[in-house]
């Protein structure tokens, strides 16, 4: 998503980083997401094989933990703060109009500010301040959207607006049978107008994607009350998601602060359509964003492209076909849990109940994609914030260490260790006894070890812009 | 605000029965006497009545749970031999593997 701010980058940041920490002019280092890792001694492969093997070395090492009393006593250790109502209503009211103000400031600033990417306070405040580095806020601290989300207060004050015309809003509840397969649809269309539109680039264009993402998101929860949120608001849903692993969670009274990754093994995902899907399409999108920057990837579309297959096309069917592919392998690993834990338990409840298991995957990989991003493009987000109208001419870029390759390697391990543990956890939940609860989790950690090689590939792949879009 | 640093031991709740299916034509070879759910072995239903039913279940059903326990602890050691001697095969092969790659420039 968020690379394309840095498509003009190069080899520019790399020979900066020898001389100082801040470049000025340098527009983005995203380029250079793997490059510290592909120059290291230790080669490729080598890394990408040694991610597999401590994920697989974990799951033994877990399942020598088979105190199910000491694995709940982890799980559900918990402070809880509770927040008195006053400062809760005034911390919302500020919250509410804080949010749409700044909405406002996006669109104005979208619409009438600087072309220049990286001078747009917009451009840099939606891809690098929210998408890369709000999202984390969401698995390392808590999910704070249904605080800070302007189309929740937008929709609250035009469902007043249509009852006070006497209209009944919001009674209405979107079908039972479609479940949260808008959700699913809304996060798969978002990401591929992401891919291959200039929205990442181009504030004029990014202004148009919010006004139309605003009228849409205020139209259906007008219409379907809250439940749009919950149900079809793709965003709304991609932070509870994550919002799930974060130590941080809401309770009636105020918060619980817990182990990261607790909240997961509480209860499996709600029994509707969709459920699941919205975990796996979570999981690949991320990956999908990786993948199509990657020089694979321009050698692998080129042929594709010149025989006349025009290249959305080839963008959509992968973005379909590689989520396909990630909800089957998830179904295949389903059915052979059952088998191996020799139980009537229905294949479609594993695969809500193990789905949580996820969500640490999926922000781990996103902490390795969106982090250095984030990081380097704060600096000029600050400058331009400061006057978004008149920003600096040429916004300061942070260029960061060497090692920083590494954290992202460690960030993506950590987040499929701290999955072995939930699924662990959840299978004991689950099974009766022990060894049951063990062997049920082979395939599952198959396919983990399989994803991790991959999200790793795709890591340690030198940044190529995403060609013919 | 009103910190309560504690372990919250009233939010402990179970989580929800999972859904069984049972194929058309196969039989259960257990079902358990509490909650009706069948089971396909004996071994299974006994530890589920052990985890799940502590409190209503007969001496017998807490004999035949001790049982399975009993059962279940001989395949764990078993078990967990065998996942010490994975873990440090994987580890010294893992230190062989860099080894050789670092090292020797052979890879």
């Amino acid at each position: 998503m968020t690379q394309s701010v840095g498509r003009r980058v190069g080899g520019a940041v790399l020979l900066w980083a020898a001389v100082g920490l801040f470049v000025p002019g340098a527009s983005a280092h995203s380029g250079s997401l793997g490059g510290s890792v592909a120059d290291a001694t230790v080669p490729t492969w080598l890394v990408v094989i040694t991610g597999g093997i401590v994920v697989a070395g974990s799951f033994v090492f877990t399942s020598l933990l088979t105190d199910h009393e000491a694995i709940r006593d982890v799980n559900w250790r918990r402070s809880t703060v509770s927040l008195p109502a006053r400062p809760r209503t005034a911390i919302t009211t500020l919250a509410r109009t804080g949010s749409v103000a700044l909405l406002g400031l996006v669109l104005v600033v979208g619409a009438l500010g600087p072309v220049t990417a990286d001078r747009n306070f917009a451009l840099l405040f939606v891809w690098a301040g929210w998408w890369a580095g709000y999202t984390a806020t969401a698995y390392l601290v808590g999910d704070s959207w249904p605080l800070l989300n302007p189309w929740r207060a937008l929709a609250r004050a035009g469902r007043a607006l249509g009852r006070r015309a006497g209209r009944a809003v919001g009674a209405r509840s979107p079908p039972a049978r479609y479940g949260v397969w808008p959700a699913v649809a809304g996060l798969l269309a978002m990401v591929w107008l992401e891919v291959v539109s200039p929205v990442g680039e181009n504030p004029r264009a990014l202004a148009g994607l919010v006004a139309a993402y605003t009228l849409v998101t205020v139209a259906g929860a007008v219409v379907y009350g809250p439940s749009w949120f919950e149900r079809a608001d793709p965003i709304s849903r991609v932070f509870a998601a994550y919002g799930r692993v974060a130590p941080i969670q809401r309770t009636d009274s105020g918060v619980a602060v817990r182990l990261p990754g607790g909240a997961l093994t509480d209860r499996a995902l709600p029994d509707r359509p969709g459920e699941t899907a919205f975990v796996v399409a979570l999981l690949w999108v991320t990956t999908y964003d990786g993948l199509v920057a990657t020089p694979a990837w321009a050698a692998a579309i080129d042929p594709v492209v010149s025989l006349g297959v025009p290249a959305l096309i080839v963008y959509a069917a992968v973005l379909l076909g590689g989520f396909a592919l990630f909800v089957g392998v998830y179904r295949w690993a389903a059915r052979r849990t059952r088998e191996r834990a020799d139980t009537y338990v229905t294949a479609a409840t594993i695969e809500r109940w193990f789905a949580p298991a996820l969500l640490p995957i999926a922000a781990g990989y996103h902490l390795a994609h969106f982090a250095g991003y984030f990081l380097g493009l704060a600096p000029a987000l600050a400058a331009v914030a400061a006057a978004p109208f008149a920003p600096p001419a040429t916004p300061l870029v942070a260029v960061l260490p060497g090692w920083f390759g590494t954290v992202k390697l460690l960030c993506v391990l950590a987040g499929h260790v701290l999955a072995i543990w939930v699924a662990h956890s959840l299978a004991f939940e689950l099974f009766p006894g022990v060894l049951a609860a063990i062997r049920s989790q082979y395939h599952t950690v198959a396919a983990m070890i399989c994803y991790t090689v991959v999200s790793l590939w795709i890591i340690t792949q030198p940044y190529v812009p995403p060609p013919y879009v | 605000m009103t910190p309560t640093d504690r372990t919250d031991h009233a939010a402990r709740v179970r989580l929800p029965d999972p859904e069984i299916h049972v194929p058309a034509g196969e039989s259960p070879a257990a079902v358990c006497s509490h909650c009706g759910r069948p089971f396909r072995s004996e071994h299974a239903r006994d530890l589920h009545v052990g985890e799940h039913h502590r409190e209503s279940a007969s001496a017998a059903e807490r004999d035949r749970y001790d049982e399975a326990l009993e059962t279940e602890r001989d395949d764990l050691w078993l078990y967990h031999a065998k996942a010490v001697i994975v873990l440090g095969v994987t580890y010294s092969m893992t230190v062989i593997l860099y080894m050789v790659v670092l090292g020797s420039g052979l890879l």
